[in-house]
């Protein structure tokens, strides 16, 4: 009974909350001082009619590298919880669960159809990143989503560690150096304008944005599915 | 013309979509539950985005791929998912009287 009571108390608290924010709620009619200046500024300056991706891997593209530095962390932390030697492994899990058997044949077929699919829209997103919603990280994610797909498919699959791990690297050391010739050829630390801004609006413009976009995509689909490798039974 | 029908394939996703968080709430057991979130939800986004299709003829093409996306991955998903939980051996409802999963294992096994 006072169970019941506290559950429409809870309720009724939750409403009044949220008819104070819908009542209360006004449309902004204009952007405040700065985001108006953004919006001004990125596809003037920077080329790119996504002011999100444009703010993100021109002006905050230095945040974006500290954002790949804290996945990296979480890879190698999960890693390091998880990883062990593979007999280790092996032995602690075989008395607990049963061995994993072979996914049934319409998840397999499922996953034929589903995964370039995925990978074709996933290309798409980090490559149009400049131009519509998307860019890097989204489309890593979508990576790592046909990752796990596949490992659902056919549980006994084999990642290549190896060439995940040095495309990662790759990728990484890629998007520093594309900051350091920002700051050799123009104006700053992973200045865009190291490359011809182009014409607005088209596939190749917006400078060096399309080219970090396809780096970080790199970098966070590799990571990802690393991650996702590691959490295999 | 194109309105009205866009708002009766509209309000019929809505309809299914809330039978569909009804089933949820209201089955007795996990595979019951995620038969009726799977069924009425794939139906009701299919009606749903259908409608926006006679609203915005733009977007059809774009729309029609939605579709065949949710349609591909709702039920492959759904089934995986209720596979796993046989698997482990999540309760039925006693009210369920066949299992022609634990049946096709048993007969396999025998014949093996």
């Amino acid at each position: 009974m006072i169970r019941r009571a506290l559950i429409v108390l809870a309720v009724a608290l939750f409403g009044f909350m949220f008819a104070g924010l819908s009542v209360h709620h006004v449309e902004r009619q204009s952007l405040p001082p700065l985001g108006k200046r953004y919006v001004e500024l990125v596809p003037q300056e920077r080329g790119a009619p996504n002011v999100i991706t444009g703010i993100l891997l021109t002006y905050r593209a230095f945040d974006t590298l500290g954002e790949l530095a804290v996945l990296f962390m979480v890879a190698a932390g999960v890693g390091m919880v998880l990883g062990g030697r593979e007999g280790d492994h092996a032995n602690r899990l075989s008395d607990a669960t049963p061995p994993p058997r072979q996914a049934s044949e319409i998840v397999g077929t499922g996953a034929q159809i589903l995964v370039p699919l995925i990978a074709i829209f996933a290309v798409y997103i980090i490559a149009n990143g400049h131009l519509s919603a998307g860019g890097g990280f989204q489309g890593g994610a979508v990576v790592a989503s046909s990752a796990v797909l596949l490992l659902l498919a056919n549980p006994k699959q084999r990642f290549d560690q190896q060439m995940l791990a040095s495309t990662e690297a790759m990728a990484g050391v890629l998007f520093v150096l594309v900051g350091v010739a920002g700051l050799i050829f123009a104006n700053g630390f992973l200045d865009n304008r190291v490359l011809p801004l182009g014409q607005f609006g088209t596939f190749f413009s917006a400078g060096a944005i399309p080219l970090l976009s396809v780096l970080l995509g790199a970098k966070v689909g590799c990571e990802l599915s690393v991650i996702i490798d590691r959490f295999r039974t | 013309m194109a309105e009205l029908i866009a708002s009766i394939l509209l309000l019929a996703g809505a309809v299914f979509h809330l039978s569909a968080g009804l089933g949820v709430l209201r089955m007795p057991d996990a595979y019951t539950r995620m038969q009726a979130g799977t069924k009425a939800s794939t139906l009701g986004n299919t009606l749903v985005l259908g409608g926006m299709a006679f609203l915005h003829p733009g977007w059809t093409l774009k729309l029609l791929l939605i579709i065949y996306f949710v349609l591909m991955t709702n039920p492959i998903s759904s089934h995986a998912l209720a596979r796993a939980a046989h698997r482990i051996r999540v309760p039925m409802t006693p009210k369920t009287t066949v299992d022609a999963l634990r049946d096709a294992g048993e007969q396999s096994r025998g014949g093996a």
